[in-house]
């Protein structure tokens, strides 16, 4: 207690030294801070990091500006909705996040990945050409398209451009190669075959086809071309942006798109018909229709085959619109 | 009952009812939130989660800052026995705070754009960083509010000679909130360097800073409303900054184990953020002393209840769940998961936010001239508030444990199709307890808002007293140790099952052990907070009817009347 009156004093004394002790902490603390942060020990720098041709700086910009770690966690830190995102690089590869980030809402698929592997540069950082390949090098990847391809990720879409994403790949590259002392601890069994954990069945998302108005399908085009449409754009990905009715994903919708009049972005109008729908599957910045971001969508030449493209084009002829 | 002896302590009731409309629309954001935890599709693309989740950090920051500003006013002038310095700058400061709070609101929104106003490599509007969401332009209008406290609370004391303890503590306590609020101010460019540094300003504003802030006003109310000696509440008060910071200063070391700073911080951030919990087992015990000081009946329940809640959850929250998670052997599985949740909703709210409350329903009855008032809604209202709170901590505690096992030892991270599901009890348990929360809330801001303006209701001396015996005798040191006790006891369980998940079994996937020492640790502690805090406002009822000077225990002379 304090002093009592008469006794000799000593808590000035006490104080005092409390007071010493705490400024030795302090120099104790500045100490390891100051050796925290030391070149030699080799932590991981964002400026020396870089992803097709952007550094991870400009990467935690944007990752600043999205707020992810509203919903994320990064380094164990920020919000505990959706996964943490320090290693994800290191198990996915720059491929699937190439894949995945533009349009968030769904899980890519293997058609989606591949496509992406196309790329030069994004095959050259993965470090394998072939998808079979790179589903074995990042087998988290692999989990990813085999258990939740097509199927929603319950993230909303984000208006990320290309290059927001690149960059963004080139942050989440250098917190991946980052030290993090041992965390996240490795699982030591396998959570996918743990018979305890019995992850959900899965089973692959309906695709609506022709199923609205099959007469109107019938009418105008083979419904077996349409059905076949309707699986490739679910296995090369296009579902991820397009929705089979009139919303806008990433992309616009299919409902009711073809033989309308579209506002291309030089202020032309042009006519949905099959061969505009060809060249924007095969050649998506030749014409960008009005309020959509040019170099979001990626290029399918190459990919799909003519009667493939064809048959994409069926199917989103069947989704109805008006008939020319 | 005291009068208002200083006319500007009357600036203090404009920033606690700020603080109450602002903790009204935080709950409102925390239960939105909730709903989508459950399901995630819900609003998306409107209000996103993470927008929602800024709105609920950032009010909660802002409106425990009001209440700390209403406080700090409203004792200022009694401490220096003047009026305060500059209303005129206090009046600017109100409304620079408004125009904070709107500004900020709207500009979190435009992380769904990912919009941050990049100017000069700095964000001016948001900057997306978990706590310190708000973009540089509010943070140099946040500083300049900041400096503009220091200033009036700096020229209304008295000289430095005569400062004491409590005056050092709110002094140190100002200047330190500016201080170390410029450590979020720049952009970083290294995760690990920015990670470093917005613990800075996380962690020794609640740890440095706002406890000092808290431990001199709660010494200071429990001087106006129990005649505490101001000797002895000086002793607490130095002893308890003291522990705080001897402890807190390189405790910070616990933020530093995983963000890719070297290993060396888990030694460091295990030994000292153990000791954490000494300053506040110190304030708890000076509670219990100076509650007692007098034999008076207490005249204001609902103020001592929020003072008792503020103190206890302080213990509970911060104290002992803070200290189940922060060795490195069971941080390393509670990082980054909803069992961090528990510790930050009972610490935050429970500490700060409830000293506000508290200091609220001292002031605003006394500002408003009642001389009593019905004080029923006020106890209502903190008992939803206290239990809803509780069974909070209990849901993310619970659902963080399955994280843990399903996440990080089953190594699962599909969240939507694994992780989520396995946690949904605990996530629908979020919502029915908010809810309980959420009522007290709408009460409790109703009850202070129209304190003394709604015609009075019916008095509750008619009330039955409340017999000195069984729950409501006198609570005794040795009882009130052993509650103590019994908390620590739990808590320890607590961490021995987060220790469990390092244990070879565990690991192979055998989840039993520590899922039944988190039920038996959560559930235990939460109850006997929620019993211990019910046993000491009654004892304090029971000594209110028993009136002062009469003997609190049959055959005893009573003690603290003498005084």
């Amino acid at each position: 207690m304090s002093c009592a009156p008469g006794e000799p004093c000593e808590e000035g004394g006490r104080r005092r030294r409390a007071l010493i002790v705490l400024g030795l902490m302090g120099a104790i603390f500045l100490a390891l801070s100051a050796a925290s942060f030391l070149p030699s020990r080799g932590q991981a720098l964002p400026a020396t990091v870089s992803y097709a041709g952007f550094d991870a700086v400009q990467g935690k910009r944007v990752f600043q500006s999205y707020n992810c770690m509203g919903c994320h966690t990064i380094v164990g830190n920020g919000a505990y909705l959706g996964p943490d995102l320090t290693g994800l690089y290191g198990k996915v590869g720059p491929a699937w996040l190439e894949a995945f980030l533009p349009s968030a809402g769904s899980w890519p698929t293997k058609g989606a990945v591949s496509l992406q592997l196309r790329d030069e540069r994004i095959a050259g950082d993965a470090g394998v050409a072939a998808i079979d390949a790179y589903l074995e090098k990042y087998p988290a990847a692999a989990e990813r398209i085999t258990r939740r391809g097509a199927h929603s990720t319950l993230m909303p879409n984000l208006p990320l451009s290309r290059t927001e994403v690149r960059q963004l790949i080139a942050f989440l590259k250098y917190t991946s190669a980052m030290n993090t002392e041992g965390w996240p601890p490795r699982p030591q069994v396998d959570g996918l075959t743990f018979p305890q954990a019995a992850p959900l069945p899965v089973s692959r998302p309906t695709i609506p086809v022709a199923a609205q108005d099959p007469g109107a399908a019938a009418a105008s085009a083979p419904v077996s071309a349409a059905a076949r449409g309707a699986q490739l754009a679910q296995d090369a990905g296009c579902t991820a942006c397009h929705a089979s009715g009139r919303e806008r994903l990433v992309g616009p919708g299919w409902g009711g798109l073809y033989g309308s009049e579209v506002e291309l972005t030089d202020g032309s109008k042009v006519r949905v018909d099959d061969a505009y729908l060809t060249e924007s599957i095969v050649d998506p910045d030749a014409k960008i229709v009005q309020g959509f971001a040019p170099h979001v969508m990626p290029s399918y030449a190459g990919t799909l085959d003519a009667d493939q493209v064809a048959a994409i084009v069926a199917y989103i002829q069947s989704l109805g619109g008006e008939h020319p | 009952m005291i009068r208002i002896e200083y006319q500007t302590q009357r600036l203090s009731l404009r920033f606690f009812m700020l603080m109450l409309v602002l903790f009204f629309f935080q709950v409102g954001f925390g239960l939105l939130l909730a709903a989508q935890h459950i399901d995630p599709t819900l609003l998306a693309g409107h209000l996103n989660f993470n927008v929602v989740r800024a709105e609920h950090t950032n009010l909660g920051i802002l409106w425990v800052l009001s209440g700390f500003i209403g406080a700090i006013l409203f004792v200022g002038p009694l401490l220096s026995r003047r009026e305060l310095a500059a209303p005129v700058l206090i009046k600017f400061l109100f409304y620079a705070l408004l125009a904070i709070v709107i500004w900020n609101v709207a500009t979190q929104a435009l992380a769904q754009q990912g919009i941050a106003g990049w100017w000069h490599g700095e964000p001016m509007l948001q900057e997306g960083l978990e706590y310190l969401e708000a973009g540089r332009i509010v943070d140099v209008v946040i500083l300049i509010g900041f400096a503009i406290l220091c200033y009036v609370v700096l020229r209304t004391f008295p000289p430095l000679s005569r400062w004491t303890e409590i005056h050092w503590g709110l002094g140190i306590g100002v200047v330190a909130l500016t201080f170390v609020w410029t450590f979020g101010m720049f952009f970083v460019e290294r995760l690990d360097l920015q990670e470093y540094f917005r613990w800075y300003v996380v962690h020794y504003w609640v740890e440095g800073v706002w406890e000092v802030i808290h431990i001199s006003l709660v010494g200071f109310l429990l001087v106006l409303m129990f005649r505490a000696d101001i000797k002895s509440v000086g002793y607490a008060v130095f002893w308890g900054v003291a522990l705080v910071w001897l402890s807190g200063l390189i405790g910070n070391a616990h933020h530093y184990f995983w963000i890719g700073t070297p290993e060396f911080w888990q030694f460091w951030g295990s030994l000292f953020s153990a000791l954490e919990p000494l300053p506040l087992i110190f304030c708890f015990w000076h509670v219990y002393l100076d509650a007692h000081q007098d034999g008076k009946p207490v005249g204001n329940m609902p103020a001592f209840a929020f003072l008792l809640g503020s103190v206890v959850l302080e213990q509970v929250g911060a104290g002992i769940l803070g200290f189940t998670m922060t060795f490195a052997l069971t941080n390393v599985w509670s990082h980054g998961t909803w069992v961090t949740l528990s510790h930050a909703h009972l610490a935050l709210f429970g500490t700060f936010g409830m000293l506000g409350l508290a200091a609220a329903y001292y002031a605003v009855p006394l500002m408003r001239g009642v001389e009593s008032f019905d004080q029923r809604p006020g106890k209502l209202a903190f008992w939803l508030v206290f239990a809803g709170m509780l069974g909070l901590g209990f849901a993310f505690a619970i659902g963080g444990t399955v994280q843990v096992f399903v996440y990080r030892t089953l190594g699962l991270d599909w969240f939507g199709g694994d992780v989520a599901p396995a946690m949904q009890f605990a996530k629908v348990m979020v919502p029915i307890f908010g809810l309980v929360f959420a009522i007290g809330v709408c009460l409790l801001v109703y009850d202070l808002l129209t304190l003394g303006l709604r015609a009075p209701a019916r008095g509750d001396e008619e009330r039955a007293p409340v017999a000195l015996r069984g729950w409501g005798r006198r609570l005794i040191g040795w009882e009130a140790g052993l509650w103590l006790l019994a908390m620590w006891v739990f808590g320890a369980i607590i961490t021995l099952g987060l220790l469990s998940f390092n244990l070879h079994s565990v690991r192979e996937g055998n989840m039993r052990f520590p899922y039944l020492m988190a039920s038996v640790g959560y559930s235990g502690l939460l109850l006997t907070t929620l019993f211990f805090v019910a046993r000491f406002l009654r004892s304090l009822e029971a000594r209110g009817r028993a009136g002062a000077g009469e003997p609190l225990v049959p055959g005893e002379t009573a003690p603290a009347a003498a005084t």
